[in-house]
């Protein structure tokens, strides 16, 4: 599903974001990537949805070298892969339901195909009442299932969360993450970019850990008991 | 793949509609920046019209109304430095005078005798020496018929003169005046678009390719501009309404001659054109930046 060979990332000649990145991501696992500030983790996500392209190495996703994807190309890789953003990132003066359809509204499709397609994601994430609602009318947590819903409504193979969590309550965290989990159970892939050690030992699932750029594998899953998940960040490649 | 227009007019339509204020805003910007340029276009034009009434008159004879208009004519005909010799009727004189100033002319409509006497206008060979108009007028004036008669040559040539250094220095400042508006159309425009900086970089995340994100910021602007250009359009309409109100009330013997004719219809087709064109180019090169 994702192949990440010796990648690395420079911003100028003496900021090294990512160093010498090299792992493998199976179809339909899901995968918490953890590290400190800084640690490089916004920056490994930009790279697998081309946001930003790598300096050095070769990126896999779904068996296509996104690091050489022309710019042409970018938009339409974009649209197989779901991103969820901190900051929730829906576009103000559209609706739920636009906000959902945009790239559906781009393609052309019937305007009826949209609303079905909105609804049944919605009602995924419980906010099927709320199509005609403005961004600034939700909670921040009904937002960020919003973007959840936006992320999913293209039924993409892969799914990207960047501190989905981040600006939310634990009660509300909690309730991110089991989506996310339902959304895996179905088969996509899901990678979820977050400090947070506790939701990382509650899910247990598999973490990657970024350190000053570098990647390093925890040896066990996160799901051993609080001391370890203090630990995981600093562990050596077992 | 081509862009469904539904796709582009609709979000265009919401791009407007989500910050009208800002809408307004810039299509008021846009209408004072080509308001200006358009009031000198119609300055100019009306200088223009005053200059364009080809070769003046060397001397310019008035006749009583009943004079011997032929036999004048051929009298002053005979004079070897005379290369032509127009009679203008009472008629042709008022026709004239419709043509050049054609809003001024209907409020002689209903008048019932003509108000400008019969004249000859004599124009002289290049051959001839200086003062030879003033001469010949001279001369005129004992002929019978004759009412009065004026050399016009140093004063035409001299107004000529002026009418041509004023309307160059006129479409100097204008050609100036419509660049300064074409930039300020498009800083308004990358102002208002700067708004949108952040839903534009959404837009890019969510894979909508560059044309499914700039086309509805095109239309938007062009929009705008076309709107502006209207609106300065009906700025200057009113303007120039409103002065030939004014002029009617209390007539000025300068600014009667200013202020004539409106702008022709290419003119009128073009100013909300170019504002179009200045809105397009002003997303255009937003868009590009914010890339």
């Amino acid at each position: 599903m994702i192949q990440l060979f010796r990648v690395s990332k420079e911003y100028g000649r003496y900021r090294h974001a990512l160093m010498d990145v090299t792992c493998t991501i199976e179809r339909g696992e899901f995968v918490f990537l953890t590290g400190p500030s800084g640690a490089g983790k916004s920056t490994f996500l930009k790279l697998l949805f081309r946001d930003e392209p790598p300096t050095s190495g070769q990126i896999l996703v779904n068996g296509r070298n996104i690091g050489v994807l022309p710019a042409s190309q970018v938009p339409y890789f974009r649209r197989t892969v779901g991103v969820v953003f901190q900051d929730f990132k829906l576009i103000r003066r559209k609706t739920v339901f636009e906000n959902i359809a945009f790239v559906q509204n781009v393609l052309g499709l019937p305007r009826s195909e949209q609303k079905r397609r909105a609804y049944q994601v919605l009602k995924r994430v419980g906010l099927h009442h709320q199509m005609n609602a403005f961004p600034n009318e939700l909670s921040g947590g009904e937002q960020q299932r919003v973007a959840i819903a936006r992320a999913i409504v293209n039924e993409p193979t892969l799914l990207l969360a960047d501190e989905p969590t981040g600006n939310l309550d634990p009660v509300l965290s909690e309730e991110i993450m089991r989506l996310f989990a339902e959304i895996n159970i179905r088969g996509t892939t899901v990678l979820v970019a977050t400090h947070d050690f506790e939701l990382i030992r509650r899910m247990g699932k598999r973490v990657l850990s970024l350190e000053r750029g570098r990647i390093r594998e925890t040896p066990l899953r996160l799901d051993a008991g609080p001391a370890a998940v203090r630990e995981a960040p600093f562990l050596p490649l077992g | 793949m081509a862009l469904k227009s539904r796709y582009v007019f609709g979000e265009a339509w919401s791009i407007a509609r989500s910050g009208a204020r800002e809408t307004l805003l810039a299509i008021g910007l846009i209408a004072l920046s080509l308001y200006v340029p358009a009031l000198f276009a119609l300055v100019s034009k009306n200088l223009g019209r005053l200059s364009a009434g080809g070769e003046s008159p060397a001397a310019v004879i008035t006749l009583d109304p009943g004079a011997d208009r032929w036999g004048l004519a051929r009298k002053a005909a005979v004079d070897p430095r005379v290369r032509e010799v127009r009679i203008v009727s009472s008629e042709a004189a008022l026709a004239r005078f419709r043509l050049a100033y054609p809003d001024l002319g209907a409020a002689l409509t209903n008048l019932n005798e003509t108000p400008f006497p019969p004249t000859i206008e004599i124009r002289l060979r290049r051959s001839a020496a200086r003062g030879a108009g003033p001469a010949i007028a001279s001369a005129a004036r004992e002929w019978p018929g004759v009412e009065s008669a004026e050399a016009e040559e140093d004063f035409g040539s001299r107004f000529a003169d002026a009418i041509r250094i004023v309307r160059g220095a006129g479409l100097l400042l204008g050609g100036v005046l419509a660049l300064a508006a074409i930039l300020s159309v498009a800083s308004a425009i990358r102002l208002a678009l700067d708004l949108h900086r952040d839903e534009i970089e959404i837009m890019r995340l969510m894979g909508a390719t560059e044309m499914a994100v700039r086309a509805p910021f095109w239309l938007h602007a062009a929009a705008e501009g076309l709107a502006g250009g209207a609106l300065a359009l009906a700025l200057l309409y009113g303007t120039y309404r409103l002065g030939l109100t004014l002029l009617a009330r209390s007539p000025h013997p300068v600014l009667a001659v200013f202020w004539v004719s409106f702008l022709g219809w290419r003119e009128v087709v073009l100013l909300p054109l170019l504002g179009c064109a200045a809105g397009f180019l002003g997303s255009v090169i937003s868009l590009t930046r914010n890339r």
